[in-house]
């Protein structure tokens, strides 16, 4: 028998005044959906904190399309912070929706986000608050269906066994097709494996539990999924892909939250996809093709959307904002429509080789903080492997726009361990850092006065699935912190600050990248013994993982150094974005060979194979140069 | 060399108006339900938008952050309700009042729902300092104390004149003589039922629940998890005599002091 759904706030509300922030659990926000009156209930989770997971678009986007449906009602759930689970915990407080302040464990369907690999053990924990059997294979008739999706579902071997059904690409259609095939079957009395079964047919929809995973001498150490022959499923799950974007609703962010969150700002998605080609970039890889909404559209939807929900920021989304063929358009009618009511336009982060006078311009109106540019390797040569299609002249170019227009902080995202680096590519991060310092005090002054300084970020290089670099081993850790002290050595003027990503984090995020499904024993393991709010730096208990993985006998350095044959069978080769794996092969010897791809929205096709296997294509409203 | 400096705003400073002669509109407004426990920073941000979404036409300062010209009555502690919150608003042109508490209404969640909203003179200083006055109703529930006992405990903790107390790892002193102005406590089914009327200054604030803590610490009991804390009237205290929020502000219409 499911949980009954009632409102339980009465339990918590006691609670509230015990613990952190309890501006996080209060719901009735501006522009949250109230009627849940089903009768078909799906409650998306974000498994982390309110301030983390309310930000995240796509949960936006599909609660808005799952509430438009009659009949389906959408809310939210986001992870308790330790102190309220604890309490929660002691108090026999079973984890609550949002809006109806249901038990998890009442619903029809709950849905993850998956949104990095760090999530997995807050997946479990939430399960584990609401009363809800961990895996698949144990829950029981009436219990909830469990679904996830996201970015970090391409490869979501590791928690495979928790799924019943996995959705891949975008959300916005799938979500509510799968809720229909839900609730039907539910309603004829459908056993649940027979639900799997039908979840299956739903394109787009991975249902794990029907693919038995096979080591043999074509997979690596971890096997690849076999779709079992008797029943109706697909042996590769492909992507879901909606190629009229413009035809979606631009303002999805409708729920304005009373606490101060990560991303405190209205965003609206400009354009979906990047056909850059950055080798290293999973979601380039994954979110093809590149659709654009017509800038008249960004326009009037922003100006609707800052003024219906009182925020004072705009943030122009997307993968590569800068790229967008009306991007000059979009912000100078945008910032003329904006003027003199205090709201600011801003974009995530620029394109080096597309930040021009007018784009310094128009971004962020009159305020003038931090620039944020992404090199991501310190030699031309190594930019060339990663196919980071900018050169020495466009970082210069865009150093001088950016002083020249008044900023003097600087960002400058880099990563290490990519491969073929040397120490030249690692000192070549420290010379690109005083070149840029060395551009604004020429532009604005030497005195301390003058305020330039320049940060850089060094994250390590972590290989994901569905790139043309999945077959690579990272990068040894002792190795990381070598290169990262020779980086240190090299920068030597105070006005440059360096900051770095932890060694061992990268390192367990690697490791859960590369791992099939026999990962999920990792994740649990390192969950019973207390991980958890792993993405937290404070949080973060790298000596439990290594203690996880050496019950099972495994070595974290071991699982993430690992290089795969290229011609081996991945865990991850049953889904698919559409992008064939013979060209992400071909894309990796192009690497070696330290040769570039050009962006097919400025080119010709360049055979990534998106087009074809989905029938979609590249939407671009203007002329991309 | 070329270099570029950037205005925050096109006009010329002597151009800009001054502050003080900006519409000033103040707002009554209450804060309960679960709202009660919304901090005060996101309260602010959730005034603003607030006032944004209402489309008024409100003020923007000129400093580089560019933010709205709002100024709130003091902060509420976390988890205390209140009939009687206030916000100053600096409009650039002056709208009907009741039309702009409508158009408030309508665009803020019901537990903030604005009650009232009137222009106020411009060059009063600043709510947070000028309403210094603070009355609170306090329940406790299922607090072992009686309200003899409280009483007592209360005129312990004034008689030694300071009290220090722990606000997250930071430890802070108030001057409990002259902010306590009275306290009153009756007996009720399941608890004690507290009025108490309070005054801040520069030297800071007294909160209900420190003292309340203090005083059933000094006869060995703590304060109910279930208290449950109002804030029921703020007004200005000058020269002896009681200025309502929405005044008379002259002498000829100030209230004597209870």
């Amino acid at each position: 028998m499911r949980v009954a759904r009632k409102n339980l706030f009465h339990l918590l509300e006691p609670l509230l005044s015990e613990v952190e922030h309890p501006a996080r659990y209060l719901d009735h926000e501006w522009g949250a959906i109230h009627e849940q009156d089903g009768p078909f209930h799906l409650c998306m989770v974000y498994a982390d904190v309110y301030e983390v997971g309310q930000p995240n678009l796509g949960v936006s986007i599909l609660y808005n399309n799952v509430n438009a449906e009659e009949g389906m009602s959408c809310e939210r759930c986001y992870l308790p912070w330790k102190d309220m689970a604890a309490l929660m915990r002691e108090r026999g407080v079973p984890l609550l929706s949002l809006e109806g302040a249901a038990p998890l464990a009442s619903f029809d369907a709950i849905g993850f986000t998956l949104a990095h690999e760090f999530i997995a053990t807050n997946v479990l924990e939430t399960l584990d608050l609401a009363g809800i059997a961990l895996t698949s294979a144990e829950r029981d008739e009436d219990d909830p269906i469990i679904l996830a999706g996201g970015p970090s579902a391409w490869n979501c071997e590791p928690l495979a066994p928790v799924f019943d059904a996995v959705l891949l690409g975008d959300g916005e259609q799938s979500i509510v097709e799968v809720c229909a095939c839900i609730r039907d079957a539910r309603e004829e009395g459908a056993p649940r494996r027979e639900i799997l079964r039908r979840l299956a047919r739903v394109p787009g929809t991975y249902v794990p539990s029907l693919y038995d995973v096979v080591v043999d001498d074509s997979s690596t150490r971890w096997g690849y999924a076999v779709a079992r022959s008797c029943e109706d499923t697909p042996q590769i799950v492909f992507k879901r892909c909606v190629n009229d974007f413009a035809s979606t609703p631009a303002v999805a962010q409708r729920i304005v939250p009373y606490m101060g969150i990560v991303q405190d700002r209205f965003s609206l998605e400009v354009l979906r996809g990047c056909a850059r080609g950055c080798r290293f970039c999973q979601a380039g890889m994954t979110y093809r093709p590149v659709r654009e909404r017509p800038a008249e559209q960004v326009v009037s939807c922003g100006v609707e959307g800052l003024l219906t929900s009182g925020h004072n920021e705009i943030s122009l989304t997307s993968l590569s904002t800068t790229d967008h063929s009306q991007c000059a358009e979009i912000l100078r009618d945008m910032n003329a429509e904006l003027e003199g009511r205090g709201i600011r336009v801003s974009i995530p982060s620029q394109r080096l080789d597309s930040f021009g006078v007018e784009m310094a311009a128009a971004v962020a109106g009159g305020k003038r903080g931090g620039l944020t540019f992404a090199p991501e390797a310190g030699s031309q040569r190594l930019r060339d492997v990663i196919n980071k299609n900018v050169s020495e002249e466009d970082f210069e170019r865009a150093a001088r726009n950016a002083f020249e227009a008044g900023w003097r902080r600087m960002k400058l995202y880099f990563m290490m361990g990519l491969p073929t680096e040397t120490d030249e590519d690692v000192i070549g991060i420290a010379r690109m850092a005083e070149r840029a310092l060395e551009i604004g005090r020429e532009v604005v002054g030497k005195g301390v006065k003058s305020g330039v300084s320049v940060s850089i970020s060094v994250a390590v290089l972590v290989p994901k699935a569905h790139t043309p670099f999945q077959w690579v081993g990272q990068l040894d850790p002792e190795e990381v912190r070598r290169r990262q002290q020779l980086l240190l050595h090299e920068i030597r003027d105070r006005a440059i600050r360096i900051s770095y990503h932890d060694a061992d984090v990268s390192l367990v995020e690697g490791a859960l990248s590369k791992m099939g499904r026999p990962g999920f024993d990792l994740v649990q393991r390192a969950w019973e013994l207390g991980c958890s709010f792993d993405a937290w730096t404070s949080e973060f208990r790298f000596d439990l993982w290594q203690r996880a993985a050496a019950e099972l006998g495994l070595d974290l350095v071991d699982v993430a150094c690992e290089s795969f044959p290229l011609a081996a069978r991945l865990p991850w080769d049953h889904t698919s974005p559409g992008v064939d794996k013979g060209y992400l092969q071909r894309e990796w010897l192009r690497a070696l060979d330290e040769v570039t791809t050009p962006d097919c929205t400025r080119t010709s096709c360049t055979g990534c194979g998106v087009c074809p296997t989905l029938g979609v294509h590249n939407v671009i409203q203007g002329v991309r140069s | 060399m070329s270099r570029t400096q950037v205005q925050p705003v096109k006009a010329r400073p002597q151009d800009l108006p001054v502050k003080a002669d900006l519409a000033r509109l103040r707002v009554a407004y209450r804060k309960d339900s679960r709202l009660a426990y919304l901090g005060h920073l996101d309260l602010i941000a959730t005034i603003e938008r607030c006032v944004r979404r209402a489309g008024l036409p409100f003020s923007i300062g000129n400093g580089f952050a560019r933010r709205m010209r709002i100024q709130f009555s003091s902060a509420l502690p976390v988890g205390a309700s209140s009939a009687c919150e206030y916000f100053d608003l600096r409009l650039d042109e002056s709208v009907d009042p009741d039309e702009a508490l409508g158009a408030l209404r309508g665009a803020t969640p019901r537990a903030l729902e604005p009650f009232r909203a009137t222009y106020v003179p411009g060059r009063l200083p600043a709510l947070e300092a000028w309403l210094d006055r603070a009355s609170w109703e306090i329940e406790l529930v299922g607090c072992g104390a009686t309200a003899a006992e409280l009483l007592d405990a209360v005129e312990l903790v004034r008689g030694r004149g300071t009290l220090t107390y722990l606000r997250g790892e930071k430890e802070k002193r108030v001057d409990v003589t002259s902010t306590l102005v009275s306290l009153a406590v009756e007996e009720e089914e399941g608890g004690l039922h507290v009025n108490l009327e309070t005054r801040s200054s520069n030297a800071g604030a007294l909160r209900p629940q420190v003292l309340l803590s203090a005083a059933l610490g000094e006869i060995g009991c703590e304060l109910p998890a279930a208290t449950r804390i109002r804030r029921c009237a703020q007004r200005h205290e000058e020269d002896g005599r009681l200025v309502e929020p929405f005044g008379p502000f002259g002498k000829t219409g100030e209230t004597s002091v209870s």
